[in-house]
C-alpha cells in the first residue's frame, strides 16, 4: 500500500466524524458541509481554528488516496450550487449501485441512463424510458414497478425528475462521470468551459458547443454582448445568474426560524 | 398521561416543527444516526501503511464475540453448501489483492450501512469476497482496521447467529450529530417524533396519536409529502423494516387499529436520554418536565455507564450545560 508519510494527512477525529457525517448523508450542498465541518470542531476540538473547508477535505482526502476513494467537489448543473460526496473512485460501474438495487433495477437505470446521454435536452421522458422494461436483465418487471423503481432512483438522489422527464441528480454525475467518460465515449457530451461531462446545459446553434449552466453563467457574467466562446456567432440564450450562497440564506426559513436556531445553541 | 400527550400538541411544537420541515436537507435522507452508547478506546491513529495483517483490529475487550470463531463456523456453515469445500486451495494472493478487496468491503459495509441495510456476512463474502473466501478473516481484519483508523467506525459482529454486522460509532461523546445539524435531516426528526410519543406515553402509540402529532407537520397519511413522499408507507413499512418501529394490530379491537412500538433498533441505537434531549429542545423545556421519564432515562443512562465502565462521561452535546 501507497502513502508515503510526507504526504498523508492527519487524521482526527474531527476529520473521522466528519466523514462519518459526509458518508451517512451521501451528497450534501456546500453550506451543509461548512456546517457539518463546525459541528465536528466543536464536538471534538472546541478551541482549534476551523481549517478553510477547501484544504480540510484536502487534508482527508489524501488520506483516502490510498483508499481509492475521495471527497468529491461538484456543482449542481441546473443552478450551479456546490454539492460535495464521497466516492468511490476504484469500482467505475454502476454495480457501485449494486447494494442496493436488484439486478434489473439496476439496468433500468443503465436503460435510464443512456436515453438521458443520448438526449439532446439531458432529459429522458418517463414514457421511454419505460418501453425499455421488456429489454431488462434479470427477473421481468412491469411498467407500475418500473415506475416505482424510478421513483426510488429519485428518492436515493441517482436521479432528477421534472414534469414526467429524467435526468441525472448531480450526485450521480459525481460518482459516475469517470464511468459514463469510458463506457460511451462517442455520445458524452463535454462543457466547452470546464471539461467536465455535460448533461444539462446550453448550446451554440451554429457551432453546437455546449456549456453548463452555470458556467454559461459565469462566463458571461457582466457581458451585454454573450458571443459563442469558439465560432464568436451571437449566444442565442437567456444567461442565468451566477449562483451567490449569500443571497441563498435558507430562503424558506423566516426570522423567528433564525431566531429559534440561536437559542438552542445555549 | 393526557397532561403529556397536550404537550406534544404545543404550539411551539407545531413551530419548531413547520420550521423542520422547511429545512428539508438536500443529502439522503438517512434516517436515525448509529450512535452506539457502547464504550470503546479510541483506536490511536496508525501509520499511512495499515498494520500487517498479523496485527488484532484494535477491538476493546467487551465484544460480544470472537470473530475468528463465527468466520470458521461461517465458513464450515458454507462448505456444506459449497460443493467446492473439498477442492485444493488456489496460491494465496498477492497481498495487493487481499488489500484491494479489503477495501472494496469497507465501501460496500460503508453504503449498506449509509442505506440502513442489514450488513449480512454471507452477503459480504457472496458480494464481495467472492473466491478470497479462504481470506475472509484477513480480509476482514484490514477492513476493520481501516474503518476505525479512517472513519472511527467499528465493524462489530452484533448478531452471532444472524451474522449480521453493524457500524457502530467509535468517537466519544455520542451525541445526535443530524439533530444537532439544526433539524436539517426531516427523517430523524419524523422518527424522533414518533419515538418520543411512545416514550412519553409509556406504551404504544396508537395510529391516530401519531397522526394528530404529524399533522402538525402538515403530514397526513393519504397526501404525498415533497420530501417524505408517502409518509404513511416510510412510518408504517421502512421503519419497521429497519426495525426502527413496530406496527401492530391493537388486540380485540374491532374496526383493527394499529399501534406503534420501539423497534429494537431504536432500542439499541437511541438512549432514553436522547429523547429526552430531543423534547427538550423541540419544546425548549427542561428536560424534568417530564419526571418520571427523565428518571426512566437516568437510570438507563447509568446502567448503560455500569455495563461500560471504559466510558467516560463529558458529555458535550448542545443541550447539556
Amino acid at each position: 500500500m501507497q502513502g508515503s508519510a510526507r504526504r498523508m494527512g492527519v487524521m482526527t477525529d474531527v476529520h473521522r466524524r466528519f466523514l462519518q457525517l459526509l458518508m451517512t448523508h451521501g451528497v450534501l450542498e456546500e453550506r451543509d458541509v461548512k456546517r457539518m465541518q463546525k459541528h465536528c470542531y466543536k464536538v471534538h476540538d472546541r478551541n482549534a481554528t476551523v481549517d478553510k473547508l477547501e484544504d480540510f477535505i484536502n487534508n482527508i482526502n489524501s488520506v483516502l488516496e490510498s483508499l481509492y476513494i475521495e471527497i468529491k467537489r461538484g456543482v449542481t448543473e441546473d443552478d450551479g450550487r456546490p454539492i460535495y460526496a464521497l466516492v468511490n473512485l476504484a469500482t467505475t460501474s454502476v454495480s457501485k449501485m449494486a447494494t442496493d438495487f436488484a439486478e434489473n433495477e439496476l439496468d433500468l437505470f443503465r436503460k435510464a441512463l443512456e436515453l438521458i446521454i443520448d438526449s439532446e435536452s439531458g432529459f429522458a421522458s418517463s414514457t421511454n424510458i419505460l418501453n425499455l422494461v421488456d429489454q431488462l436483465k434479470g427477473k421481468k418487471m412491469k411498467k407500475k414497478e418500473a415506475e416505482q423503481v424510478l421513483q426510488k432512483f429519485v428518492q436515493n438522489k441517482w436521479l432528477i425528475e421534472k414534469e414526467g422527464e429524467f435526468t441525472l441528480h448531480g450526485r450521480a454525475i459525481l460518482e459516475m462521470e469517470q464511468y459514463i467518460r469510458e463506457t460511451y465515449p462517442d455520445a458524452v457530451k463535454i462543457c466547452n468551459i470546464c471539461h467536465s461531462l455535460l448533461i444539462q446545459g446550453q448550446s451554440c446553434e451554429t457551432c453546437g458547443i455546449r456549456m453548463h449552466l452555470p458556467c454559461v453563467a459565469k462566463y458571461f457574467r457582466l457581458n451585454a454582448e454573450p458571443r459563442c466562446p469558439h465560432c464568436n456567432d451571437y449566444w442565442p440564450h437567456e444567461i442565468p445568474e451566477v449562483f451567490d450562497p449569500e443571497k441563498e440564506r435558507e430562503p424558506g426559513i423566516s426570522k423567528s426560524n433564525r431566531k429559534s436556531l440561536r437559542s438552542r445553541r445555549h | 398521561m393526557s397532561e403529556q400527550s397536550k404537550d406534544l400538541s404545543d404550539p411551539n411544537f407545531a413551530a419548531e416543527a413547520a420550521s423542520s420541515e422547511v429545512q428539508s436537507s438536500p443529502g439522503v435522507p438517512g434516517g436515525v444516526p448509529p450512535s452506539a452508547t457502547l464504550a470503546e478506546p479510541q483506536s490511536p491513529p496508525l501509520g499511512p501503511t495499515a498494520a500487517p495483517q498479523a496485527v488484532p483490529p484494535p477491538q476493546a475487550p467487551s465484544d460480544e464475540e470472537d470473530p475468528k470463531a463465527l468466520l470458521e463456523a461461517a465458513e464450515e456453515g458454507r462448505a456444506h453448501q459449497a460443493p467446492s469445500a473439498a477442492q485444493p486451495g488456489p496460491a494465496p494472493p498477492a497481498p495487493a489483492q487481499l488489500v484491494q478487496k479489503a477495501h472494496e468491503l469497507m465501501w460496500y459495509v460503508l453504503v449498506k450501512d449509509q442505506k440502513k441495510m442489514i450488513i449480512w456476512f454471507p452477503d459480504m463474502v457472496k458480494d464481495v469476497i467472492g473466491s478470497y473466501k479462504k481470506w475472509c478473516r484477513s480480509i476482514l481484519r484490514r477492513t476493520s482496521l481501516i474503518l476505525a483508523r479512517v472513519f472511527g467506525l467499528h465493524l462489530r459482529l452484533t448478531s452471532f447467529h444472524t451474522m449480521e454486522f453493524a457500524l457502530v460509532k467509535a468517537l466519544d461523546p455520542e451525541e445526535l450529530d443530524r439533530v444537532a445539524l439544526s433539524n436539517r435531516m426531516p427523517m430523524t426528526g419524523l422518527l424522533l417524533m414518533i419515538l418520543s410519543l411512545i416514550y412519553v406515553k409509556g406504551r404504544g402509540a396508537r395510529e391516530s396519536a401519531v397522526w394528530n402529532v404529524l399533522r402538525i407537520l402538515g403530514l397526513r397519511p393519504w397526501k404525498k409529502h415533497s420530501t417524505f413522499g408517502d409518509v404513511r408507507k416510510l412510518i408504517t413499512e421502512e421503519f419497521v423494516q429497519q426495525n426502527y418501529l413496530k406496527y401492530q394490530r391493537v388486540p380485540y379491537v374491532e374496526p383493527p387499529e394499529y399501534e406503534f412500538f420501539w423497534g429494537s433498533r431504536a432500542s439499541r441505537e437511541i438512549t432514553k436520554m436522547q429523547i429526552m434531549e430531543f423534547l427538550a429542545r423541540v419544546f425548549k423545556k427542561d428536560p424534568q418536565a417530564w419526571p418520571s421519564r427523565y428518571r426512566e432515562a437516568l437510570e438507563e443512562a447509568r446502567a448503560l455507564r455500569e455495563a461500560n465502565p471504559a466510558d467516560h462521561c463529558p458529555h458535550n452535546s448542545v443541550s447539556e450545560d
